[in-house]
């Protein structure tokens, strides 16, 4: 007979808090509970769907549990009992403080300042972490189109800080975006002429509330990234089983390696349990739920 | 913008007769909602379909179902929104979209959500423009990336704003520099609420998006509801309803119009349909066989309902508790049940 939910709950501080070893999880719980080591306790977040939206339930649940979530459709501190599938889901409403829509969380949380860290995806991103989800080659005539901005751009810039995770590949991690959708901490200073310059974001936002925001990590399928003063990324972890070799290989530009502190945090074995007993049962954004090793079994009966 | 002369009175038709009335082919409409999951007007949508309405301008924020059924058909002509994914399940660009996009067919202006937010804002209060500071330095505010300006759509339209943006120096607080952005005045809104009173006072729980934004945004306003009920009965929590009934020119009852969205409270949202659509529009053939079966072959909406089944809909029907369901199979294993949040059982608030 399976455990119920409040059985379950039971157990979590019996789990041992300590790593688990290679082979006893998968990359998107990796990533997702990385994900979730940004957050902090005192944090107003703002998250897009799906990874993001793991990743910052996990937290809830384990490292930031005062963590203020923030939906974009208009929902304020949402309680999750069951991992929503989009931001306007009714499951991300559950137990709310206020509900409103688009025009408070951008307007009245976002652009007033309130929100401290946001939480994205994207299709591409340059050195600086400037972010493209609109598309590749002419924007008239792409050879991929993508969804566009959605909330991407609003969030990565007037958030304090922000986390991107991406898929990364050489064609993904680039010098420079064919298209700017969320501008990173270079961007482009557009003149009343028609001319535009590169610049760095600071210049392009000087005076504005906003000028020091921007993404400050990248977590992708092989690593954990950071930026340097200059708003240039730098890797910081690679992901278990992937070298610093293979991490460069997959950048379109030369990466910085010089301050790699080494393998990125395995999960520990009752963020694992937290994760997948708690946050994704339903088995919607994790592909396959992976066996317990038999100690971990043994407790859970 | 022109001053009404009167109060609007609300009148209750049937769908098709609404459809009928209100949709026009080059018509500026938005759909309320959010992307594929949440209060769709899906029946509208699926009704404009079925009486072939063309050339549409959907001025929106969201992907949606609505969206997805025009684009299957080639009904929309230009698409100014923000995000055009419209089940985030996928992730990606409606594939029928892309496929008119990329044979010159539809002319798509972007935004950001938040930009499109303050647009709606504006057009609700009446106001020309509004200034916003996000995302300074994006593409999105590239001159030449103007498409509306490039098909030179722009000055023609009085609804159609004679410039995508304006970049200026706050002049107020000399906070740097901001983006004017020009009021969205769309000609139709559609959208779908939980309960509406025979006067046309509207409500819904759950989120609110930009609907009550739209609302007064858009010249003419159609309401979806799910139950009509009597006026004087939205009067008693007027705390609740979010649509003054000035606003509203047009009330239709339809229940599960908002199908395979969801209706807080009412329905869950059908995720595994909405993979089929999906599925369906990765080519033609497929595509076609879909739109027959459901939206040419139904009778009306009720006939499309008893082709889903009451299983279906049981299984969608909301709790009252919570306002959505766990018999759905959304993913690839069964919702657990559970009284409490985890991080509140836990820690609190």
């Amino acid at each position: 007979m399976a455990k119920s939910t409040e059985e379950l709950m039971e157990l979590i501080d019996q789990i041992p808090n300590e790593p688990a070893k290679p082979g006893e999880f998968i990359l998107p719980e990796l990533m997702a509970i990385a994900v979730a080591h940004e957050v902090r306790d005192d944090d107003i977040v703002f998250a897009g769907t799906g990874l993001p939206m793991v990743g910052i339930m996990t937290a809830n649940f384990m490292n930031a549990p005062h963590a203020t979530l923030i939906y974009k459709s208009g929902i304020c501190d949402g309680k999750t009992m069951h991992v929503p599938m989009s931001v306007c889901d009714q499951r991300a409403a559950n137990m709310c403080s206020t509900l409103g829509g688009l025009v408070d969380t951008f307007g009245y949380y976002l652009q007033q300042g309130y929100v401290t860290l946001g939480f994205l995806g994207g299709a591409a991103i340059d050195k600086y972490g400037g972010v493209n989800v609109t598309s590749i080659g002419d924007y008239y005539k792409p050879a991929h189109r993508f969804t566009g901005s959605g909330g991407n751009s609003d969030i990565g810039t007037m958030a304090k800080r922000t986390a991107f995770i991406i898929l990364q590949e050489k064609r993904r991690f680039l010098e420079r975006n064919d298209y700017t959708t969320t501008p990173g901490w270079w961007c482009w200073d557009f003149k009343p002429n028609g001319k535009k310059e590169w610049k760095p974001k600071k210049e392009v936002w000087k005076g504005t509330p906003f000028a020091d925001c921007g993404p400050t990590s990248v977590v992708t399928n092989m690593g954990v990234y950071r930026f340097d003063k200059n708003g240039i990324i730098y890797l910081e972890t690679h992901h278990p089983g992937v070298t610093v070799e293979q991490v460069k290989e997959n950048c379109g530009f030369d990466l910085n390696v010089s301050m790699v502190k080494g393998e990125t945090p395995h999960p520990t074995y009752r963020e694992l349990f937290v994760l997948r007993e708690f946050v994704d049962p339903e088995l919607i954004f994790l592909p396959q739920k992976v066996e317990y090793p038999a100690a971990i079994k043994s407790i859970i009966g | 913008m022109p001053l009404r002369e009167k109060t609007k009175k609300a009148e209750i038709l049937t769908l098709e007769e609404a459809v009928k009335k209100y949709m026009r082919n080059d018509i500026i409409v938005a759909y309320s909602g959010f992307t594929g999951f949440n209060r769709n007007p899906v029946a509208f949508a699926w009704e404009t379909v079925r009486q072939g309405f063309k050339n549409l301008h959907v001025l929106d924020r969201h992907g949606s179902i609505c969206t997805w059924l025009l684009n299957a058909v080639g009904a929309i002509k230009i698409y100014e929104t923000d995000w055009m994914g419209w089940g985030e399940m996928a992730g990606k660009l409606d594939v029928n979209l892309e496929r008119g996009y990329k044979a010159g067919k539809i002319i798509l202006e972007d935004y950001s959500h938040g930009a499109m937010a303050m647009r709606f804002l504006a057009g609700a209060i009446g106001a020309p423009f509004i200034p916003y500071f996000a995302p300074l330095g994006s593409d999105l505010y590239n001159m030449e990336y103007d498409a509306l300006g490039k098909a030179g759509l722009r000055g023609k339209n009085p609804k159609i704003p004679k410039k995508k943006f304006i970049q200026m120096e706050e002049p107020f607080y000399g906070e740097g520099n901001v983006v004017l952005l020009p009021a969205a005045r769309p000609d139709l809104a559609v959208i779908h609420v939980a309960q509406a009173g025979d006067k046309g006072t509207a409500r819904w729980r759950g989120v609110g998006t930009i609907d009550k934004e739209i609302a007064f945004a858009c010249e003419k306003v159609v309401v979806i509801a799910e139950e009509i009920i009597p006026e004087a009965e939205m009067r008693k929590t007027p705390e609740s309803n979010q649509i003054p009934y000035f606003t509203v020119d047009c009330i239709v009852e339809q229940p599960w119009g908002a199908f395979p969205s969801s209706v807080p409270f009412y329905y869950d949202y059908d995720a595994p349909f909405m993979r089929g659509m999906d599925a369906a529009s990765r080519n033609e053939a497929d595509l076609k066989k879909w739109l027959d079966e459901w939206v040419f072959g139904p009778k009306n909406w009720e006939d499309f309902l008893v082709k889903l089944g009451a299983k279906k809909l049981l299984d969608l029907k909301a709790d009252m508790v919570t306002g959505y369901s766990v018999r759905m199979m959304r993913g690839k294993k069964p919702a657990p049940r559970m009284k409490m949040p985890l991080s509140v059982a836990r820690s609190g608030y």
